[in-house]
């Protein structure tokens, strides 16, 4: 079997990405059946790489047509998924951040008979190096 | 400034406050005739919210950034349940479109009634003749309730009204996740899990034209529901 350009193209990019995950410091802490899961995936994409045909054998297992559409409709919900999990991590982030904000608010309020700490542009008072 | 009445020493007014410099420093003097506590929380506003708020004679308490109105909320009752001889709470916008003679009857209620919060709505008697409330928000505002279960089985005609009135129970297990303006719902829901005795009281809103401009939209709602959905599983 004589490689196409786009399989090349394909292959070094999958090969790329793994080598990216399983070098990167903060990505190798997740969870380990994370790391699997990835594994078994980068092994399915070179698999459907070499041989587009099996993909289509699958696809018509399960009642569809062509292996592209069957990809299609599988990315599909997996860019639901990442929507989801992005979203919800974001709220948990957020959630986070107000929390730190609210205890350094917290920690410097300005009370009636004090005097009024000098405002930034962002309307929060500037620490006096003075007083640190 | 009249001195303000010794009645009100163990009561908290929590102002979460963005962008009304324009108006912040007349509530906050006005509602300090009656209540000498107050705690506004300056949520990170560009303009002169902070000068505004300090010049009022409330305590000031600043966002080093912008939050939202729920997390501003969250922030001031922190703040006032460390305050010595705290006794009851009192969210209050910042925008005047409560007022203060509806906060008395209900800090009374809370003394002696055995309730842990009061929550203030805008349908609690037959229509005034001089009722403010828009068409378009009351059914908003009456769609959203008949959508919250959890408000239905509690009674609550309108839960995202922003005055309430709590004890000290609620304001020490007061935890609002929700930063935006969908805390009304949170609040709901807390009601419900923590088991607070809730009531409601009917409380007259100043629609001025300047509320109505900074008010929620009703396009919000959409994004309020869609939070309760997602609180569920935070």
């Amino acid at each position: 079997m004589i490689a196409t350009i786009v399989q090349i193209l394909l292959l070094l990019a999958t090969v790329a990405l793994a080598f990216y995950f399983l070098t990167n410091r903060r990505k190798a802490r997740a969870k380990a059946g994370v790391k699997l899961g990835f594994v078994l995936f980068i092994v399915a994409a070179i698999w459907a790489v070499l041989r587009p045909d099996d993909l289509t054998v699958l696809a018509n297992w399960i009642g569809v047509d062509r292996g592209t559409d069957l990809l299609l409709y599988v990315l599909v919900i997996a860019f639901m998924f990442t929507t989801m999990s992005t979203w919800i991590r974001f709220r948990e982030q957020e959630l986070r951040y107000a929390r730190l904000a609210r205890a350094v608010a917290l920690q410097s309020p300005v009370l009636p008979d004090e005097t009024m700490p000098r405002i930034d542009a962002a309307g929060a008072p500037k620490q006096d190096p003075a007083a640190s | 400034m009249n001195e303000p009445t010794q009645d009100f020493r163990d009561t908290w007014l929590v102002i979460p406050c963005y962008n009304e410099g324009t108006v912040i420093q007349d509530v906050i003097e006005n509602a300090r005739r009656t209540f000498p506590n107050i705690v506004a929380v300056n949520d990170g506003s560009p303009d002169d919210s902070a000068a505004r708020i300090h010049a009022g004679g409330a305590h000031l308490v600043n966002h080093p950034v912008n939050l939202g109105q729920g997390a501003g909320i969250q922030t001031g009752v922190e703040y006032a349940r460390q305050q010595p001889g705290a006794r009851y709470f009192v969210t209050f916008d910042a925008d005047g479109q409560h007022q203060v003679k509806d906060v008395v009857r209900m800090v009374e209620r809370l003394r002696t009634e055995p309730l842990d919060i009061i929550v203030g709505t805008r349908f609690g008697r037959p229509r005034a003749a001089d009722d403010q409330v828009p068409w378009i928000k009351r059914l908003v505002l009456k769609t959203v309730v008949m959508l919250s279960p959890t408000t239905r089985r509690l009674g609550l005609s309108d839960a995202h009204n922003g005055l309430r009135a709590f004890n000290r129970k609620v304001a020490d297990e007061m935890n609002i996740r929700m930063n935006g303006m969908s805390h009304a719902s949170e609040i709901v829901s807390l009601i419900d899990r923590k088991g607070w005795r809730v009531a409601e009281e009917p409380v007259d809103i100043l629609y001025t034209e300047y509320s109505m401009s900074k008010g929620q939209s009703l396009i919000n709602g959409v994004n309020i529901l869609a939070d309760g959905m997602l609180s569920r599983r935070l």
